[in-house]
């Protein structure tokens, strides 16, 4: 059986919905467990009911980011990093705590190059590509970011990088199952494998590499 | 006109899907937005490869006939739906089968347990009026917005955990 994990799913208070609700939708439909991972983490007081504590860090400069990772690298299992301008996607790329760099997608740049996606690969950093593009926005600004995260894949995969895709999600009407959104992955240039290794077993390694904190 | 015969008709997939919304979902509404989707999706060419035609849609639980060879697609333009009208809705899969019997025999025996128009006062975790239960789950209307506008839905979603006094 398939282990699927959705690593970047925003709780209350950031989202609508408390991280208790959150896994109890996204169990029934089909994942193994969800990461919660706001842009604060509260989920030190979290009961033990399998959810993974996170956090999605959002810093305006290199050297906030570089605080706030020494900052929570501990308390977290799995630690995101808001993707950002080209500088706080190329530090996030070169530190070995970092675990995703989510949607490195900024203003009119895919915020990729050869260069960070080579230091991702290096250091173990996953490139993180949030689906809900296809359901959050509409029209020629859909296309833009699609287009974006076409080329970030071909990027990804001509340096061998880790893909992650989740559904970045804010509410339990946000949240997609796992062959949905496998279904939607294979419209940017995913194959069936690697949509499946994207959602199982690349987050998987994530949290049980760092699960033992 | 003489009919096709059998090795030359279409062939179709039965996908089964429950829907769920913030507010009752009409029919005709339910197939503008699916219409809408798959055109903004795929655009006139793609869409007219899917031949979705919904069968049956009750405003919870339906079934939607497509073509077999573009099953993904469909379920991509599924899970592409967010909103209809003002209302946040979720599309979820149940499965898909060959006829339209087995479908309905195998996904769609269930019924929606929702009871609406209750009113209890809430205050964890953030003061409002719950609304809604399902099971274990349980809707907030906030009466501070600011989240909810945040997060772009209408309700705070809770579970019985988080509130045992609402059990």
């Amino acid at each position: 059986m398939r282990y699927y994990i959705d690593i970047g799913v925003h709780a209350f208070p950031e989202g609508a919905d408390t991280p208790q609700r959150l896994d109890l939708t996204a169990r029934r439909l089909g994942f193994h467990s969800i990461a919660i991972t706001n842009h604060t983490p509260f989920l030190a007081e979290l009961p033990d009911c399998g959810i993974v504590s996170g956090v999605e860090i959002k810093a305006q400069n290199v050297g906030e980011l570089k605080k706030k990772i020494a900052l929570y690298r501990r308390t977290v299992t799995v630690l995101n990093v808001h993707g950002g301008n080209d500088k706080i996607n190329r530090a996030a790329c070169r530190d070995e705590r970092v675990d995703v760099l989510m949607h490195p997608e900024h203003g009119r740049h895919n915020g990729l190059n050869q260069v960070t996606a080579k230091l991702a690969k290096r250091n173990g950093i996953a490139i993180g590509f949030s689906l809900s593009y296809f359901w959050k926005t509409y029209g020629i600004r859909r296309a833009r970011l699609l287009a974006f995260q076409r080329k970030n894949i071909a990027l990804c995969k001509k340096f061998d990088t880790k893909i992650v895709i989740t559904s970045d999600a804010c509410s339990h009407y946000d949240l997609r199952a796992p062959r949905e959104l496998k279904a939607l992955a294979k419209l940017t240039l995913l194959e069936d494998d690697e949509a499946e290794a994207a959602l199982s077993s690349v987050p998987l390694d994530i949290v049980q590499r760092r699960g033992q904190r | 006109m003489k009919p096709l015969s059998p090795t030359l008709r279409d062939k179709y997939r039965y996908i089964a899907f429950v829907v769920s919304s913030e507010e009752r979902v009409t029919v005709s509404s339910f197939i503008k937005e699916l219409t809408e989707a798959s055109l903004g999706l795929f655009g006139a060419v793609g869409a007219s490869a899917f031949a979705i035609k919904t069968i049956s849609f009750d405003g919870f639980k339906g079934l939607l006939r497509c073509n077999y060879k573009h099953v993904d697609q469909v379920r991509a333009v599924l899970s592409s739906i967010s909103r209809i009208g003002n209302a946040r809705i979720c599309i979820v899969v149940l499965g898909t089968a060959g006829s339209i019997r087995s479908a309905t025999e195998k996904y769609l025996q269930i019924e929606e347990k929702l009871r609406r128009n209750i009113s209890s006062y809430v205050t964890v975790p953030v003061s409002g009026r719950a609304v809604r239960i399902r099971g274990n789950e349980i809707d907030i209307i906030p009466e501070d917005k600011e989240i909810t506008d945040r997060a772009d839905v209408h309700f705070i979603g809770i579970t019985v955990c988080d509130n045992e006094r609402l059990i």
